[in-house]
């Protein structure tokens, strides 16, 4: 196993290789650059400004230079600076990663514990009054587009109720900045995905438990006279299991980039609102750095996944 | 007793079988499917009054109106004016036309790269699937938003043609994946072996033999595709990288009024693009369903199964 990982983790690094390279080569096509919109009338010699920043940028360099340039002073942990921020760029990243972890796993922690519940009900007594009811809430539920849910939710609890603020990653006044702060501010985007994420849980937990009920296991225990709710929870849910934590491992992977669009509906400062505005800026030290940061949680979570499935799944096994 | 009646049950069974073809018992089962038909229903009146908008409206949903802002519905505008004074009702209307535009033309594009790409590393296998699969791999672990993004920006997304191009371009390596798969599969079947000893050309077995074999999953694809597609517009317009005003979309109507002051003070404003975001995607998934339900009668128990995960999450 030990050995199965680090393969894989070696697997991961042309990966990761093409898709900077990638991101490098689109985010210089793109026209313009981050000094076009200074705007300070106070500025004389415009032009000759803007000239000495792309020349201390290294923009005036050719592409390859500027690539090689970026991955060295990567790997040994120099991440640049932000052309329009004025700031490092890992200082930058650091709380940005931090918010949107905490969004991402407060979403997961409601998911789930939100849709194994449900899912597990539905299939203690299937095509049953509970059971249609939930598969239809959540055939509706999952047709509609988180943001849109996002946005019913700001309507009712931050604007009406005034229950949860509709905007920010941290509020003002005393008490700003502490994680009760954060989960609080955090609340209303994570409800959004989680409402869609139950949805998903609730149908994968319900299926594999009908599916694994009529295994011969379950009929063995039954047979040797064990109590329904015993071979439930030892034989069946146990085994239904095995999926959803694979499911879990693939949410892993969604994590830092899940949350994009609802951070620029909730003006939520995350991952997705700095990659957003180092899109718009031009800010490409920042955008190689959010986008490297994308892809490592994707293929983590990939990795994540198999891992898991082999552990929860004693029967699988790499080598 | 099963003896007994064995004999009639295969001769009902024969009859059938000769009486219809398999797509017009589909097409059948589909007209049992209640809330499919009522979703197809709904569906058709959204297309009728998008594509009937001159018909509905007298307002350019692109002309300013400055004497005129963010007035509340009245007679005139039925659903008010937004902050340039564009009659809210005729954006509504117009923008299903570049919404659905944007839906059937990218459910086209990304079938049609589906069933090329996934259609040859399926049927050819060796190093050209393995060839396709690497890039859908690194189309997979690629950040699909970032992507997208990006892409938008490359190209200043400002129209419904652009959009088309970038969605078009970064939405086909689910569908491929999926292509190669039935083809890998088919493509071992007695029916393509026969045939092949029949001496069929390729091109004759894909499109005569596998293609027919696997349109009932082309359909439902299709339908799940053009419902996230139609998401995907809305959500890139909330973050700004849709199509952009003052031509106008179901996303960027909606997004325009997502201000706080709007959406306390003016549901008439955002409700309406939302609801007809969700009704859409809602009748299509319906639809979705009714249709694996009619052309896969066996493994299906209604709402059994949700339509696959959009590509947006």
């Amino acid at each position: 196993m030990g050995m199965y990982i680090f393969r894989r983790l070696l697997g991961l690094i042309p990966m990761l290789f093409l898709i900077t390279v990638a991101v490098f080569l689109m985010m210089h096509a793109a026209p313009g650059n981050a000094f076009d919109a200074i705007l300070n009338p106070g500025i004389k010699d415009m032009a000759a400004l803007q000239q000495r920043l792309i020349e201390s940028a290294g923009l005036n360099k050719p592409l390859w230079w500027q690539y090689v340039h970026w991955l060295t002073q990567f790997v040994q942990g120099n991440w640049g600076y932000s052309f329009t921020q004025h700031q490092l760029v890992i200082r930058l990243i650091g709380p940005a990663l931090e918010n949107t972890l905490l969004l991402a796993v407060m979403a997961e922690m409601m998911t789930l514990s939100m849709g194994i519940p449900v899912g597990i009900l539905q299939a203690r007594n299937p095509y049953g009054k509970f059971d249609y009811g939930v598969s239809i809430i959540s055939f509706v539920l999952f047709s509609v587009p988180y943001f849109i849910l996002a946005i019913f939710l700001i309507y009712f609890f931050a604007i009406d109720l005034k229950f949860f603020p509709a905007q920010g990653a941290v509020g003002t006044g005393p008490g700003a900045g502490s994680f009760l702060d954060h989960v609080y501010h955090a609340f209303l985007p994570a409800l959004a995905m989680a409402l869609v994420g139950t949805t998903v849980y609730s149908r994968y937990t319900r299926g594999t438990m009908l599916d694994v009920r009529h295994e011969d296991y379950v009929r063995t225990a039954f047979a040797k006279g064990l109590s329904g709710s015993l071979v439930f929870r030892k034989h069946v849910l146990r085994n239904a299991m095995i999926p959803i934590v694979t499911q879990f491992g693939y949410d892993i992977g969604g994590m830092v980039g899940g949350t994009v669009i609802l951070e620029g509906l909730f003006s939520y400062q995350g991952m997705g609102l700095l990659t957003i505005n180092a899109v718009n800026d031009r800010d490409y030290p920042v955008l190689m750095a959010t986008s490297l940061l994308f892809a490592v949680g994707v293929l983590f979570g990939n990795l994540v996944a198999d891992i898991l499935y082999a552990v929860v799944d004693p029967r699988i096994r790499y080598n | 007793m099963t003896t007994h009646k064995f004999p009639v049950e295969v001769a009902a069974l024969t009859r059938v079988r000769i009486d219809k073809s398999p797509m017009r018992l589909a097409s059948e089962r589909f007209m049992d499917n209640k809330v499919a038909l009522v979703s197809m229903i709904v569906l058709l009146l959204i297309i009728l009054v998008s594509v009937g908008a001159p018909l509905l409206t007298h307002f350019n949903p692109n002309v300013q109106n400055l004497s005129n802002t963010d007035a509340p519905p009245s007679a005139l505008h039925l659903l008010g004016t937004n902050s340039e004074g564009m009659d809210y009702l005729s954006r509504d209307l117009y923008g299903g036309q570049r919404d659905l535009l944007i839906g059937f033309s990218d459910t086209i594009i990304v079938l049609w790269i589906g069933i090329v790409l996934g259609g040859i590393a399926g049927y050819s296998g060796g190093w050209v699937d393995s060839l396709v699969m690497r890039v859908c791999d690194f189309m997979f672990n690629f950040p699909f938003l970032l992507l997208i993004i990006i892409l938008s920006s490359i190209f200043n997304t400002t129209g419904v043609g652009l959009l088309i191009t970038v969605i078009g371009l970064t939405g086909w390596p689910g569908v491929t994946r999926l292509i190669r798969g039935l083809f890998l599969n088919l493509r071992q079947a007695e029916f393509v072996l026969a045939a092949k000893m029949a001496g069929a050309g390729d091109l004759r077995i894909i499109f005569k033999h596998m293609i027919p074999n696997i349109m009932g999953t082309l359909v439902v694809t299709a339908t799940f595709q053009m419902a996230s597609i139609i998401s995907a517009e809305a959500a890139l317009s909330v973050i700004g990288f849709g199509v952009q005003p003052p031509t106008p979309t179901w996303g960027n109507v909606l997004s325009g009024a997502l201000d706080y002051f709007t959406l306390r003070t003016e549901p008439w404003a955002w409700l309406p693009p939302a609801l007809l975001i969700t009704l859409t995607i809602l009748c299509i998934n319906f639809i979705g369903d009714g249709l694996r339900d009619a052309f896969d009668p066996i493994s299906s128990a209604s709402l059994k199964c949700l339509p696959g995960n959009s590509h947006l999450q």
